[in-house]
This record gives C-alpha cells, structure tokens and sequence, in this order.
C-alpha cells in the first residue's frame, strides 16, 4: 500500500513538475494585460547592442506618449540567435508574432523571398522611394512592393581611421591623394616574413576589401553590373583596380591576416600596429573599446578618391519590418512612419552613429553639429549605387578567396580570376526573386 | 508486471522529451531537405532528390566530408592515446592528492566554454603576433601567418580541441584504470610481464568497456565539432581547407540561407555518424565480464 501510494505521488510530482516546465506564464500575462487592457500592446524585436536598445526604448517611449492608446515592448536578442528567432517567430501567429522586427540588410532577403512580410502602405512607400537614397532601398524591394523601412544608410567605403599618435610621431601629414596615400603607405610599413608587423593603408578585411574595389571600379567611370543584372567584374577598370589592390600587398604595405581570419583592420590601428583602415562610421566607436581617446589617439578622415569621380557602391542596411502573421499590423506601420519622421530618425541616427538613409537629412543640423566629425561622409552619400540584388555575404565569399588566391599565384592572371569569380557570383548568389 | 507499469509511466517524460526534441527534428529535418525550404514560407517548392543531386555533386561537400574525417579519426586517436597515457601516469602516481591535483588541472579546459578559449588561443596563440610565431622565433624562424595556411591550421585546431577536451577522457579512463582488479596485473608480473606489457595485454583488454565508451562517445562528438572551425576557420579557412560539414551546414543555412540544401547536407552528416558509430561498436562488441 505504501509503496503503492509512493509511486502515485511520485508520478504525480514528475507530471506536475514536467507540466510547470513546458507550460507558460499565461497567467502573468493575463494580470499584465488586465493593468494596460485598453493599450494595444506592440512588440518591438531587436538585437542585442547597448545603444541601439537605448534609442529605440527612447522612441518607443516618445511614441506612447504621443499615442497613449499603445504600449510599445523592445525585445531584444543576441545576434548569433536572432536570424533563426525571426525565421521561427515568422511562421507563428498572433501575440507569438513579433509586431515590429528590427533587420540588417544583408539577412532582409531571407524574409522578404518569403510570404510572411506586410508590404509598405502606399503612401508610405511614396515617401520611401522620393526621400530615401537608392542604397537604403534596394534590398527591401520585391516585385515592385518595398518591406521594409530603412533606418541607416550603411557604409564601408569613404572614411578611414587613422593613428593620430604614429602620424605625429612619423611627423607626417594625413595623405588627401590617392597618390599620397600609396606614397605614406609604402613608407611607414615594415614586414617581416609574410607577416606585416606595421601595416600601412589596411583594406584586407572581408567588409572593406570588395567595398574598395567597388569604389574603384565605379571612380574610373566603370561598372561591374552588366544590363541583364550579371555581375561582371573582368573590365578594363576592374582588372586595373585589382591590381592596384594586389601591389599593396607585394610592396608589403598589408598583409592578409584579417582577410584570412575574419577580422577588421581598423583594430590594428587602434593596436598601433596599423597607420590607417578604412572602415564605415560604425568603427569609430570601437576606438573605446581599447580605452582610446577620439582626437587624441585617432581620428576618422576621408578615404582619398582613387579615380576622376566620385562613385561608390553600398549595401542596403538596418530597417524595419512588419511580419504579416503580426496581431496589429497597421499600429505596426503607424510606429514604423513615426520612427522615420526625420526629427525622431535623426536621433536614432546620432544614438547609434549611423547615416542617415534620407535626402532630406543630408542637412539636418542637428545632425551636422552632433556627428560634425563625420560630416564629410554626407558630402558623398548622394554618389552611391546599390551594390546589386546578391546575396552579399556570399559574393564577398567567392571574392576573397580569389584574392587570396591570387596574391599567392605565381603566374597571375588576373584578368581570368575575375571572370572566373564573376561567373560564379552570377550562378550562385542573385536573389531568387526580382525587385520591380 | 506491477513494476513494469511503473516502470513504463516514468519513463513516459524522457519518451516524450526524446520524441519531440531528439526524434521529430531529424524526421523533420529529413523531410524539408526534400523541399526549396524558407520557414516563412506558406508554400515551399517540392524538389525530390534535387538537393541530394546536387550535394553529391558539390566539392566543397566532399571536401568538408573529407576534412571532417580526417579531423574525426585523428584527433580521436591522438585523444585515446593520450588520454590513456596519461590516466595510467596518474594511477601510479602514489599520493592521492597529487593525483586529484593533476586530474583537476587536466580537467579544467573542459569546464571553460570553447567560445573563449578558442578566442584566446586564435588572437593569442595562432595570431601572426601571438605566442606560436614568438615561440618559433626562439629558434631564428620568421613569423608565418597560420590563418592563410592550408595543413597547418586544421592540425592547429587538432591541437586545441585536445587542450581543449582531454580533461574528460582522462577522468573517464583513470576510473576505468582503477577498477581493474589488481590481482590480474599482479599475476602476470609474477610470470615476468613488464608495466607496458601489463598495460597493453592486461590493463587494457580487461578497460574494453571503458575505452568502448570513451571512443563512441568521443568520435560522435568530434565528428559534429563546431564552435572551433567557426571561430578558427570561420569561411573554411584558405581553399576550405578548414571546412568541416557542421561549419558547411551552418554557412549554407545562415549566411546563404539555403536551408533546405542544409539539410541535405545535415542527412550526409547523419549517415556518416551513424555508419562511424556502427563500426566502431561492431569492432569493439564486448562480451566478458571481470567475474
């Protein structure tokens, strides 16, 4: 009888206690939702970055208090998990669904190639494809509809950081030619073995390398997307900018750790181990993190144009989306149109040191006087392309590798290497859908 | 037959966790590798075999099979080896808490999370400035960049996934070591048996249990190997030559968000393991006991 009545209160526990673990907080959330029962509650996700989360509790904040019928939840995630959170949460419904996703460029196409996104009303998108410059767009568009809402203008070509304290102990001046660059570049390297142990103008890494070469295409009045959208970069301008790329690495002004290992260069920079790195706005605020002071130890100037014009080509960056299976979809947009009013953007652009992706903020005061020392970079914003309806993460992939395989090659020829990885960018990385 | 009742109802939790945690994803996974999946999608493409087509037709995946063999076998071999060396080491060494002290020390890179360790030891290791190439410039060799390295990095991350992980195997084979009855041992060096005829003829067959485990567990485990290959060889290292299919299926799922090729790719995984598995049970099928 005993242990009749053990094995009942055992088998209980373990039922009660596996029905604890697998149940939900439902309860908690129905006393929550009695409190604001009359606020629509939005659910607003993103990933996990300190500042980001700030500036968007701030708005979120700002617009309740402008529209006190909702009440806005940031959820924030680690990047690592985030893509698989949305892909899940996509295919859920209702309370489930997140209301409003916060989105980088390059993992947008894997959503939008879906049915799961609401498209941009009407009148919003007129305002999106009259204010917003082409490269914020481009990722967003299917079949003539946008999805999503940019948030930034994303950039990896135009500024560089540079050692304030090498250049002044080297008491030379920051190169403004291309020529000067080459000619500082040269001088300050030293290499020992394939190891560079002071590099000079660094661009090896996986963002700034193909960003760069762009550039360079597009600066000598080139392009490298054919009219059939192809990728084609075997052209007079593209062979010529490539092997300007390659004679930085034989004259030992760079080496290929960072490209080899997934790194950015502006790290050595802040290492002392590197004189200048190109990189987007966004590493300026990594200086900190090696408890580096801006204006003392390094600064961020421009990247001096290499070709007659300037031209570079850019990848479509964070935005907002609104998920189709979300319970509010249309308080969704009516955050989403609140957030991109340029006085609301303009402070997130500053919060989190980002560009601003419309024309109309291009001279916004507020903006110049706070973010004065990237101001140069707003002169250009207008002369960029989108870089093309490719899975970029992938192109970049296939890039590299033929780099890399080029600087090694004894026999080069270059010419080959750049039709052979055109070819194979424009099998294997276009977007499976059109954008008009 | 009450018992068995009994039984039955409490295993029905682990039933149901295995069910839906452990079976329904692989039965799952093996049905989208069928399709053109996007998880968003209403509607995926049907696409039959089309994935396994192509993945048999894919270098890079039977490249990655290759590597992940490779990597696979050696480091198990090296592991066992040197784990059993170095449990027997431990088990003559007569002070018991020298033996713990050396146990724990072994044991530690276990319970640190591969992420950092593996972070430590490529910027502050294998790095072009790290110890490795300040080591070997001891002996008047110029620096070598290891990340652009085909060979070398993959024995490089051999190497670290020992650091890493010979701790366990360690702890494993000493209890295994310790549980052969001395008499045995003590028999065959009365008939003349030196210690490493001991250990090989004696020591060894009678810790067939042990070392059976140790090794089905350890091959499953290197042969799914991930976090290291991601931080080390995060695109597969020069020419892929650090690509291993964990890091293909990842890749191809997240960053070319191809997931149903993944799981193509991850039922070529699968079968492998499982085929690995099976032989080696077969070759180590133990059928005595010490009674």
């Amino acid at each position: 009888m005993k242990k009749k009545l053990l094995s009942i209160l055992l088998c209980t526990s373990m039922i009660a206690s596996l029905a604890v673990g697998c149940g939900s907080n439902s309860k908690e959330e129905v006393s929550e939702g009695t409190d604001k029962s009359e606020k629509t509650k939005l659910t607003f996700w993103c990933h996990e970055n300190e500042p980001w989360i700030k500036s968007y509790n701030v708005m979120a904040e700002k617009f309740e208090k402008e529209h006190p019928e909702y009440d806005v939840e940031v959820q924030s995630y680690p990047f690592k998990v985030y893509t698989e959170k949305i892909q899940t949460a996509l295919t859920s419904k209702g309370e489930e669904c997140p209301d409003i996703i916060a989105v980088w460029g390059g993992m947008a196409p894997a959503y939008i190639e879906s049915d799961a996104l609401a498209a941009v009303p009407a009148d919003f998108e007129k305002e999106l494809r009259e204010d917003y410059m082409d490269p914020t767009l481009g990722v967003y568009q299917k079949e003539g509809k946008i999805y999503g809402v940019p948030m930034e203008y994303n950039l990896e070509y135009g500024g560089m950081i540079v050692n304030k304290k090498l250049f002044e102990e080297s008491k030379l001046e920051y190169p403004t030619t291309w020529e000067e660059l080459r000619k500082v570049s040269q001088e300050v390297s030293v290499s020992n073995g394939d190891v560079v142990e002071m590099e000079g103008f660094e661009m090896m890494d996986s963002d700034s390398l193909i960003c760069n070469y762009l550039a360079m295409i597009l600066q000598q009045g080139g392009q490298y997307i054919e009219d059939n959208g192809d990728i084609n970069f075997a052209t007079a301008e593209g062979v010529k900018a490539l092997e300007e790329i390659l004679s930085m690495v034989d004259n030992g002004e760079v080496d290929l750790e960072n490209l080899a290992n997934g790194e950015y260069c502006f790290n050595d920079v802040y290492q002392d181990k590197g004189y200048m790195a190109s990189v987007g706005t966004w590493g300026i605020g990594e200086g900190e993190t090696y408890e580096l002071k801006y204006g003392e130890d390094y600064e961020y100037v421009p990247v001096p144009q290499y070709g007659e014009k300037m031209a570079f080509a850019s990848e479509t960056g964070w935005g907002l989306m609104v998920p189709a299976n979300g319970a509010n979809v249309d308080a969704a947009w009516e955050f989403i149109e609140f957030f991109s009013q340029p006085e609301n953007l303009v402070e997130h652009n500053i919060a989190c040191n980002q560009l601003p992706p419309r024309k109309s903020m291009l001279t916004n005061e507020t903006y110049l006087n706070a973010m004065s020392d990237i101001a140069f970079i707003l002169d250009i914003l207008p002369d960029g392309q989108w870089m093309g309806p490719y899975n970029t993460s992938a192109m970049r992939q296939i890039f590299d590798q033929m780099f890399l395989d080029l600087c090694d090659a004894k026999d080069r020829d270059v010419e080959g290497a750049l039709k052979a990885a055109s070819e194979q960018i424009s099998s294997e990385c276009k977007m499976s859908y059109s954008m008009d | 037959m009450k018992n068995n009742r009994f039984v039955a109802l409490v295993m029905i939790p682990s039933v149901l966790y295995m069910f839906l945690f452990v079976v329904f994803p692989v039965v799952y996974g093996l049905g989208i590798s069928f399709f053109n999946y996007n998880p968003a999608n209403t509607h995926n493409t049907f696409l039959g075999i089309e994935n396994y087509i192509r993945m048999f037709h894919d270098d890079t995946f039977w490249l990655a099979l290759k590597n992940t063999i490779f990597f696979g076998i050696v480091a198990l071999v090296l592991n066992l080896i040197i784990t059993l060396f170095l449990a027997e080491i431990i088990s003559v060494i007569p002070s018991k808490r020298l033996k713990t002290l050396f146990r724990t020390i072994l044991f530690i890179p276990c319970i640190a999370p591969v992420v950092g360790t593996s972070m430590i030891w490529k910027h502050g290791i294998v790095a072009t400035d790290g110890m490795l190439n300040a080591f070997l410039k001891l002996f008047g060799i110029s620096p070598h960049n290891w990340y652009l390295t085909q060979g070398p990095l993959l024995i490089i991350i051999i190497v670290y996934t020992l650091w890493a992980d010979l701790g366990y195997n360690v702890v494993l084979f000493s209890a295994g070591v310790e549980n052969v009855p001395k008499e045995f041992e003590e028999a065959a060096a009365i008939d003349g048996a030196g210690p490493l005829q001991r250990f090989l003829y004696i020591k060894l067959p009678l810790m067939g249990r042990t070392f059976a485990f140790v090794a089905v567990m350890t091959m499953a485990d290197y042969f799914q190997m991930f976090t290291q290959f991601n931080i080390f060889a995060a695109n597969g290292g020069r020419n892929n030559s650090a690509m291993v299919l964990t890091n293909y299926i990842y890749r191809t799922s997240f960053s070319n968000f191809d997931m149903g090729y993944a799981s193509a790719l991850s039922a070529g995984l699968f079968v492998v393991v499982f085929a690995v598995a099976m032989i080696q049970n077969r070759l180590m099928r133990i059928e005595w006991g010490y009674e």
